[in-house]
C-alpha cells in the first residue's frame, strides 16, 4: 500500500489501468478511446498544485487515495434511501454504473436511459459524437475518467419532448475503492426536462472521479440540480461540460454539502446565439472539509446571457475556493454576464478563496462581477439580539438566510427541505438552529 | 410590570463616545411608568446614540455615567438581555433580513420575552390571531407576514414593522429612533395610533425626533432638548411648539448664559 501511493502518480495509474484493461467492457470503439486517453494521460499527468486552476485542491488526500476502480466483484451495492420526490422518475448507479434492477422500469415519453457502453457498442457515431477531453490541465481527469471506465450512462431527453417528471439521477458510491465514470446527458432540440443528481455514499478510502457531458439543444430548457451529501470521509472530484445550442436555457444549481475533498469543474459554452445560462451554487464546509469549485462560461455567440451566482460558508477548519472565469469571446456581441460569488467566513480558522475573473474580447456586451468575502452583518445580528433573540440563533439564522438565497430557488419543495435540513446541520450551532428553521 | 409613577429609566451624567468621537457629554435623563418623553435636538445633538445606548448597540463606547433600569444596571447587560427585560427599540433605519422570516422572527422575540419571564412559550394558534389583531391595527397587509424581515419594505412599510413588533411585544420602555422620519401624513397617524395604544401606567416611551409635528399625534408629557450630548432644557408639550417656532439657538444661548 504506502510503496504504490509513494509511487509516481503516473505509474500508480498505469499499473492500475494493465490490471484493469482485460476486465473492461465495450467493443473497439470505446476501447480505442480509452487507449488514446490513457496514453495522453500517461504523457500528460494529473495537474497538480502548481497549476493556477489546481492550487486549492488538498492534494494529498487526493493523492492518498485508491486509484484503481472497482471491479464489478467489489461493487455491492447497499442502496441509500435517497431523496422521494414526488412523480420522479428514479435512475440509479453505482460506482459510475447504471442499474436497471435499481431503477424505474418505466420513463416517462421522451426519455431514454441506457448504459453508456451498449450505446456506443450500437451507435457508432455516438463515439464520434461524445466529447474528448481537451488537452489543458481543466480536464485531465475527465481523462482519467475515459481511461478507465466502461461505465456510464446516457440519458436523452427526445426532441419536443415536455417531460414534466423530475429525472432522479440517484448515484451510489459503494466505498473502499476508486470509481470511474462517464455521464451523458443529451436534450434534444424544443425539449424541456428537469433532471436532479444526488450522490450519496462513498468511504473514507473512496474516490469517485466522474465527468459529465451535458448537451442542450436549439431552443431546449433544461434544469439541472446537482446535491453532493456523500459522507465527510469521501473524495470526489468531476468534470463537467455543458455546451448549449442557440436559445437553448440551462440552469444548474449545486450544492455542495458533502465530502472531505469536493473538487467540481465546470467547462459551460454558451455556443449558439441567444443561449442563456444560470449557474448557482452553494457550498459548506465545516470541520476539516474542503470544497474547489472551479467553473468556466465561454460566450461563443451574440446575444448570450449568463448569471452566475455562487454562495460559500466555511467554519471551523474548513476550506473552500470559488475560482470563476467567464469569458465572452470575439464576435460574441451583445453578450450579458453577471457573475457574484459571496461568502462567510464564520470562524477564524476557516479559510476562503474566491477568484472571479472576466475577459472580455469583444465590444457591446454588458458584464459585472462582484466578491465578498466577509463575516455576518453587524447590523442584522445587531437587530435580532434587540428582539431578544439569543446570539448563537442570531448567527446561525443569517447564516441560514444566507444559504436560502439559493436554496429557495430550488424548484421541488420536498428537495427544498431536504436542502435546508442538510445546511442545517452543517452550521456551527446547529443544535440550537434546527428548532427555529 | 412596574407601577404607576414608579422609576423606570434613570439616565445619569451619561458620556459615550462612538468611533473614538465624544458625542454624549453628560446626559441625565429620569423616565417614570406612565409617561412619555420627546428628545428633540438638532442633528449630531446625540439623539440616536443615546437610543442606541440604551438598546446596546455595539459600537458605543460607555465612558463614565450610569444607566440604571427597574433598579439593575442596564449597561451590565448584552443587547438580547435589555431587550428580554423590556427594553425595544424601534429603529430609525430596520435593516433588511432576506431568508429570516418576519413572523417567525416576531414569535422568536415574544418567546424569548416570555421565557424570561418563565411564561410557557406562547401558543401557535393565540399568537397568529394576536398578529393579525395588531397588523389591522396597523393597517398592514397580511402578505407582510410571510416575507423576509423587512424585505422590500419602503421606508414607510419598515416603521409600520417595527411599531407592529413593538405592539406584539409590549416593551416596558419603548425607545423611538426617529420613527416619523420618511412617513406621510397618513403613515405618521396609523404609526403614532400604534404607539399611542401602548401608552398605560405600567409603561414608558421614548421618542427621539427632530419635528414636532409627530408631538401633533403622540403629546408627550415631557419634553427635551438635546444639544451638544447634554439635555440643555426640559418642559412641557409646549416647549415642543416653542422650538418649532423659534428653532434651538435660543435654549443653546439660554444654556450659555446660565
Amino acid at each position: 500500500m504506502s510503496a504504490r501511493a509513494d509511487a509516481p502518480l503516473v505509474e500508480r495509474i498505469a499499473r492500475a489501468h494493465a490490471d484493469l484493461r482485460p476486465r473492461l467492457r465495450g467493443g473497439p470503439a470505446w476501447q480505442a478511446r480509452r487507449d488514446a486517453a490513457l496514453s495522453r494521460l500517461l504523457q500528460r499527468g494529473l495537474p497538480d498544485r502548481r497549476d493556477e486552476n489546481w492550487k486549492y485542491l488538498d492534494w494529498p488526500e487526493v493523492l492518498a487515495r485508491e486509484f484503481a476502480p472497482v471491479t464489478a466483484a467489489t461493487a455491492e451495492a447497499p442502496t441509500p434511501a435517497g431523496l422521494e420526490l414526488p412523480g420522479a422518475c428514479r435512475i440509479v448507479t453505482v460506482d459510475g454504473r447504471y442499474s436497471p434492477a435499481l431503477s424505474d422500469r418505466s420513463l416517462p415519453a421522451g426519455v431514454s436511459v441506457e448504459e453508456l457502453g451498449a450505446a456506443l457498442d450500437r451507435e457508432p457515431e455516438l463515439a464520434a459524437r461524445l466529447r474528448v477531453p481537451g488537452e489543458d490541465a481543466d480536464d485531465r481527469f475527465a481523462l482519467l475518467a475515459e481511461a478507465f471506465t466502461d461505465a456510464g450512462a446516457l440519458v436523452r431527453i427526445a426532441a419536443n419532448a415536455d417531460v414534466q417528471a423530475p429525472i432522479h439521477l440517484l448515484h451510489i458510491a459503494t466505498g473502499a475503492a476508486a470509481s470511474h465514470a462517464r455521464l451523458v446527458v443529451e436534450a434534444g432540440t424544443n425539449s424541456r426536462a428537469r433532471i436532479l443528481e444526488q450522490f450519496l455514499g462513498g468511504g473514507d478510502g473512496a474516490l469517485s472521479n466522474l465527468a459529465v457531458e451535458v448537451t442542450v439543444g436549439a431552443g431546449a430548457q433544461l434544469v439541472h440540480m446537482r446535491l453532493h451529501e456523500q459522507p465527510a470521509g469521501a473524495a470526489h472530484v468531476e468534470t463537467l461540460s455543458v455546451t448549449q445550442a442557440a436559445d437553448s436555457r440551462y440552469r444548474q444549481q449545486s450544492f455542495i454539502l458533502g465530502g472531505r475533498v469536493l473538487r467540481s469543474g465546470l467547462r459551460l459554452e454558451l455556443a449558439g446565439r441567444g443561449a442563456e445560462c444560470e449557474v448557482e451554487g452553494l457550498f459548506m464546509v465545516e470541520g476539516i472539509r474542503q470544497a474547489d469549485i472551479y467553473t468556466v462560461i465561454d460566450h461563443l455567440a451574440p446575444h448570450t446571457r449568463t448569471v452566475e451566482t455562487f454562495r460559500g460558508v466555511a467554519s471551523d477548519r474548513g476550506r473552500g475556493s470559488f475560482n470563476g472565469r467567464i469569458v465572452v469571446h470575439e464576435g460574441a456581441v451583445k453578450a450579458d454576464s453577471q457573475q457574484s460569488s459571496r461568502n462567510l467566513i464564520l470562524t477564524p480558522l476557516a479559510e476562503i478563496n474566491a477568484r472571479p475573473q472576466l475577459e472580455i474580447l469583444t465590444d457591446d456586451v454588458k458584464c459585472s462581477h462582484g466578491t465578498t468575502i466577509g463575516s455576518l452583518d453587524p447590523q442584522q445580528l445587531f437587530y435580532l439580539l434587540s428582539r431578544g433573540i439569543d446570539p448563537a440563533v442570531a448567527r446561525g439564522l443569517l447564516t441560514f438566510a444566507f444559504c436560502e438565497d439559493v436554496v429557495a430557488r430550488i424548484p421541488w419543495p420536498e428537495a427544498r427541505r431536504h436542502v435546508e435540513e442538510l445546511v442545517v446541520g452543517r452550521l456551527p450551532d446547529r443544535d440550537i438552529i434546527r428548532e427555529f428553521v | 410590570m412596574p407601577q404607576k409613577g414608579e422609576l423606570i429609566l434613570d439616565v445619569r451624567d451619561l458620556h459615550a463616545k462612538v468611533a473614538g468621537k465624544q458625542i454624549l457629554n453628560g446626559l441625565t435623563l429620569q423616565v417614570r411608568a406612565g409617561e412619555v418623553h420627546a428628545i428633540m435636538g438638532p442633528n449630531g445633538s446625540g439623539k440616536s446614540t443615546l437610543a442606541g445606548v440604551l438598546a446596546g448597540r455595539g459600537e458605543y463606547e460607555v465612558v463614565s455615567g450610569s444607566v440604571t433600569y427597574l433598579g439593575q444596571d442596564l449597561l451590565a447587560l448584552p443587547a438580547e438581555e435589555r431587550a428580554r427585560a423590556g427594553v425595544f427599540l424601534a429603529f430609525q433605519y430596520p435593516v433588511e433580513i432576506p431568508g429570516v422570516n418576519n413572523v417567525y422572527l416576531l414569535k422568536a422575540a415574544l418567546n424569548a420575552l416570555r421565557k424570561h419571564r418563565g411564561q410557557p412559550e406562547v401558543d401557535a394558534f393565540e399568537f397568529l390571531g394576536l398578529v393579525r389583531e395588531k397588523m389591522k391595527l396597523m393597517q398592514m397587509d397580511e402578505s407582510f407576514l410571510n416575507r423576509g424581515v423587512n424585505e422590500g419594505f419602503s421606508g414607510g412599510e419598515k416603521k409600520r414593522n417595527e411599531v407592529l413588533q413593538m405592539t406584539v411585544l409590549e416593551p416596558v420602555l419603548a425607545l423611538l429612533d426617529e420613527t416619523d422620519s420618511g412617513l406621510d401624513i397618513d403613515a405618521l397617524k396609523v404609526v403614532s395610533t400604534g404607539v399611542n395604544s401602548l401608552r398605560g401606567e405600567g409603561r414608558a416611551i421614548v421618542m427621539v425626533t427632530h419635528y414636532q409635528r409627530l408631538l401633533d399625534y403622540i403629546v408627550p408629557d415631557q419634553v427635551h432638548v438635546l444639544a451638544g450630548g447634554r439635555i440643555l432644557k426640559s418642559g412641557g408639550k409646549d416647549l415642543a411648539l416653542e422650538l418649532e417656532r423659534r428653532g434651538y439657538d435660543w435654549v443653546r444661548q439660554e444654556a450659555a448664559a446660565a
